[in-house]
């Protein structure tokens, strides 16, 4: 028997499925008809009737393709704006508390969503190419639709075969998840709310990190498209030109994206740091560093005729990565190694089948025009700019490669049936290999600026690098000395690597201001790279804990002496304690919506004259979720220009539900031992806290719902209560009435106190006053742990620069292309 | 021969050497008994014990944390971490250690749990039912 449920609002998420359906045919019937206009396009076949006519096909496919992810979108966004919590979507990712932002930011926080998010690019691209592509058009949409199609199918979520095909974002609660009260029509008068948003999430770097993350995804299959385009139809050079610009803005989009995760991984997460090489974050900058590469042999290719395989091989190969690093993070697969990837949702054939088909194309294209590719025969000058920019892309292939090996070792377990584990020290794994690379780019980017296509004199080469080369070393040392890098060699030679290539990267800029604006855009990227090197090794190396704890006791030497360094410390409220340079204070916390606010102040005192140079408040906060023992905890930093302070809570004392009171406790439980007076009016009581007076008496006092007749005699004792600097006013009842004595105390919350009248004593003409006082509050701590990181604005700096140069770049090849 | 060829295959040799390197710095999954006949760091997967004692007790040292772990044969060790309890450790569905044993203790360097997180957990939380099935 069906049920009729009450209070769905089905109609979204029928639109929204219909939307996803027909995103998927649109992008079938437009990748077909593209790629017919293509063939169609050339040899023996070529029909200038029927191109048109599939062209005409494929692009009102498109254009219908890009209607429906909007409507799908816009549906997906309708729920869970709306939260209609039929929809298990909105209900897992979003809650009712939520504002507007983080609605956007839970909107992609499900696989679903981000998926939408690249389509949707995937779509916009589209429409420039199909708008500016001119002959380019019927190949390049081919692959783009390909893709498109791709996505569409993991968003169907139909069952096919008995095999559900994808995840789709309208699926409703009550299929989704099993449970009695599905049973029952009114069900959704009992789901109040949705889960929320993991407050990791909660950050405003949320809204706009995976948008840029995914611009920057969707972007690399441009560069791909061309590429694939240029072998089809055997325009072998003539795919570059176009290309170039394409890459060079995937390239800075993507940067942008990994850098902006950094910063959100340094301001909301736990892990103490910008990079943790933790498998998600390799997974994207693998991609972005085989694009960097292709980038530097285009060009190579473009001015010399050199490195042609070389250059084609790493376009496409860079976006197989991307679909890659998207089969590591979605698939489930790096459960052991990573936080952060998402679980299976049954989709790991699907994602392996996406990798899998542009990668066979990739390689048969490659093997079939492998005849036909423009490779020269002759040998490359040893002073020549494309010999080095070949290998700068070797070098950073080779780096890709050793951080793929190991990102993929759980891959491996999963084909071999092995069971090999990640290092233990994975950030000393990483870090000891790609250092040296990193040197050796450092270094070739900065000479090779000097050296001309084709051939250069050696002596004027080696002349006008001479200088840059003596002067960093001075620089060197000096950097070396004031941020204290100097214990490990590898770190000063990458120093002077990067201060090199900085000074070199320099001259050429300035060669730029001067006229020759060719080489702005690469030097201005180069120093912002070169920059970007210095302040994440110095941030890296030599990042301090400053809460170090050396007051360990109670588990014996042998424990303090094999886990050094201790991180954590505990500060009781209102006791400094000294950390590094600062005088460290927990003031207090104060309670905002479900986050706790930590007040911890930081004093830097001079120790000549005791005066306070420093003086300022972090307020780092953990949601506290009393059913599940349990805090998440977000940071707080203290930015400065040359190095930033980093704290967050690890430990607070969990707040305790509050009980009712129920039968078989008294209320008297909660207080000590009571204490008698006998007291008379003016007379004043000591407490705890501070005093008691007796104001006076009032023999007219009332008792609510208790009828006082003449005989019965109720008498209010007249308090002034006075605790820690404040007055309060109370008054507890004593009440006579037939014959048995009865008396109605007064609690004062404030003052913790609980006040009652229990005797008259006429013959001592004294009042009896029991006092009951609140045990004394438990001292209240944090356990703090802060970092302090150095020099890390070099690090977001030399981002910066970096973007500003590929954008100068991208400018001057589009330039190129028009002028062309 | 080209100047490029032979940078390849320089490169080549690098990226194999590279590869190899990456296995002999990788570390195996054993259990507390591996772990036991062992000198050096390794994983070691399994779950919480969840009726036995997760001591931390930060007004005495801010810096220990210990807990029973069964291993994926059913043996169980005491584990000491010396940082701070994990957040939403209580709730992990697995653990994986990386450390190594020292006397009858398991000393992990680092914890990497998996939790059924409150975020992705498809289990409703149904509010006040009690009060409207009565009504039924």
């Amino acid at each position: 028997m069906d049920i009729q449920f009450i209070g769905e609002n089905l109609l979204p998420g029928k639109l929204g499925q219909f939307f996803i359906i027909l995103s998927f045919c649109s992008a079938l019937l437009a990748t077909i008809s593209y790629f017919f206009a293509t063939i169609n396009s050339h040899g023996d076949t070529f029909q200038k009737q029927s191109v048109i006519g599939w062209q005409r096909i494929a692009r009102t496919a498109f254009s219908l393709n890009l209607l429906s992810v909007v409507g799908i979108g816009s549906c997906l966004f309708y729920i869970i704006y709306n939260h209609l919590f039929e929809y298990h979507y909105a209900w897992a990712h979003s809650s009712k508390t939520l504002p507007v932002y983080y609605i956007i930011s839970s909107f992609w926080e499900g696989q679903e969503g981000s998926f939408w998010l690249w389509t949707f690019w995937q779509g916009v691209l589209g429409s420039v190419i199909v708008l500016r592509g001119k002959t380019w058009e019927n190949s390049v949409m081919t692959t783009i639709m390909l893709s498109q199609a791709f996505i569409a199918s993991m968003l169907v979520g139909v069952e096919l075969f008995g095999q559900r095909i994808g995840s789709s974002p309208f699926i409703l609660l009550r299929d989704a998840v099993p449970g009695p009260i599905f049973s029952r029509p009114d069900y959704l008068t009992l789901i109040t709310d949705g889960n929320g948003l993991n407050p990791l999430l909660q950050n405003y770097w949320m809204v706009i990190h995976p948008p840029t993350l995914f611009l920057g995804f969707a972007s690399m299959i441009v560069p791909f498209a061309y590429g694939i385009g240029g072998l089809w139809e055997r325009r072998y050079s003539e795919w570059i030109k176009p290309a170039l610009p394409w890459s060079l803005f995937a390239v800075m989009i993507l940067g942008t994206g990994i850098i902006m995760g950094s910063f959100w991984a340094y301001e909301a997460l736990n892990f103490g740091g910008f990079w943790a090489w933790d498998p998600v974050e390799n997974a994207s900058i693998i991609p972005w560093l085989t694009l960097i590469a292709a980038v530097h042999v285009l060009i190579a290719y473009k001015n010399s005729g050199h490195s042609y395989f070389t250059a084609t091989f790493l376009v496409l190969i860079s976006f197989v990565l991307v679909l890659y690093a998207s089969f590591l993070t979605r698939s489930g697969i790096l459960g052991e190694t990573s936080v952060h990837a998402f679980t299976d949702l049954g989709m790991f054939w699907h994602l392996v089948s996406y990798v899998g088909v542009f990668f066979i194309l990739m390689i048969v294209l490659l093997v079939i025009r492998r005849k036909e590719m423009p490779i020269t025969q002759k040998d490359e000058e040893t002073y020549s700019r494309e010999f080095w920019l070949f290998i700068g892309a070797l070098v950073l292939s080779v780096a890709c490669i050793q951080i793929l090996a190991t990102t993929s070792v759980p891959v491996f377990n999963a084909i071999f049936g092995t069971e090999i584990a990640p290092p233990p020290d994975v950030i000393q794994h990483y870090n000891k290999w790609q250092v040296p690379f990193a040197v050796v780019i450092a270094f070739i980017s900065a000479f090779s600026q000097y050296l001309k296509y084709k051939k250069t004199d050696p002596r004027k080469f080696f002349i006008s690098i001479a200088i840059s080369l003596v002067l960093a070393l001075f620089i060197t040392a000096a950097t070396v000395y004031i941020t204290k890098v100097y214990t490990n060699f590898m770190y000063i030679i990458l120093t002077y690597a990067a201060v090199f290539s900085i000074l070199a990267n320099a001259k050429i800029l300035g060669d730029a201001f001067k006229g020759k604006w060719r080489l702005a855009g690469s030097a201005v990227a180069h120093i912002g790279f070169a920059f970007l090197l210095i302040g994440a090794l110095i941030a890296a190396a030599t990042n301090n804990i400053i809460s170090v704890n050396n007051t360990g006791i109670g588990f014996g030497d042998e424990f303090a002496k094999s886990n050094n360094p201790r991180e954590n410390i505990i500060l009781y409220k209102d006791e400094p304690v000294k950390m590094d340079r600062y005088t460290v204070t927990y003031k207090g916390d104060s309670t905002e919506g479900v986050n706790t606010y930590y007040r911890i102040n930081y004093q830097v005192i001079d120790t000549a004259n005791g005066k306070v140079k420093e003086n300022f408040d972090l307020y780092p906060n953990a949601q506290q979720n009393v059913k599940m023992k349990q805090i998440i905890a977000s940071p707080d930093t203290r930015h400065y220009l040359f190095h930033d302070i980093y704290t967050h809570v690890s430990s607070v004392p969990l707040k305790e539900e509050d009980h009712e009171d129920h039968e078989g406790h008294s209320d008297d439980e909660n207080y000590e031992k009571p204490v008698n007076h006998e007291v008379n009016v003016g007379d004043t009581v000591r407490f705890r806290d501070g005093f008691i007076a007796v104001k006076g008496i009032n023999r007219d006092a009332r008792i609510q719902n208790i009828p006082v007749s003449d005989q019965d005699i109720a008498i209010g004792m007249q308090l002034e209560i006075n605790s820690n600097g404040k007055t309060y006013n109370s008054e507890p009842i004593y009440l006579l009435k037939g014959g048995s004595k009865f008396d109605f105390g007064k609690t004062v919350e404030e003052a913790g106190l609980k006040l009652r009248f229990t005797n008259v004593f006429p013959d001592k003409d004294k009042l009896e006053l029991m006092v009951y006082q609140k045990p004394k509050a438990e001292r209240t701590w944090v356990v703090l742990k802060a970092i302090e990181f150095p020099y890390i604005n070099f690090f977001w700096g030399g981002t910066i620069i970096m973007v500003v140069g590929f954008l100068l770049s991208i400018f001057r090849r589009n330039k190129e292309l028009k002028t062309a | 021969m080209k100047k490029s060829s032979i940078a390849g295959m320089i490169i080549i040799a690098i990226a194999i050497g590279v590869i190899i390197s990456t296995y002999a710095d990788s570390s195996t999954y054993g259990s507390f008994s591996d772990a036991r006949q062992t000198e050096s760091e390794l994983h070691v997967v399994g779950q919480l014990n969840k009726e036995k004692e997760l001591f931390y007790n930060p007004t005495q040292d801010a810096n220990y944390f210990s807990f029973y772990l069964k291993d994926n044969d059913g043996k169980e060790c005491k584990v000491v971490f010396s940082g701070s309890k994990p957040q939403d450790f209580e709730r992990s569905e697995q653990i994986v250690l990386t450390g190594k044993m020292i006397g009858n203790e398991f000393h992990a360097s680092k914890i990497l749990m998996k939790c059924p997180s409150k975020y992705t957990k498809d289990e409703v939380e149904v509010t006040e039912v009690s009060a409207t099935t009565a009504k039924i």
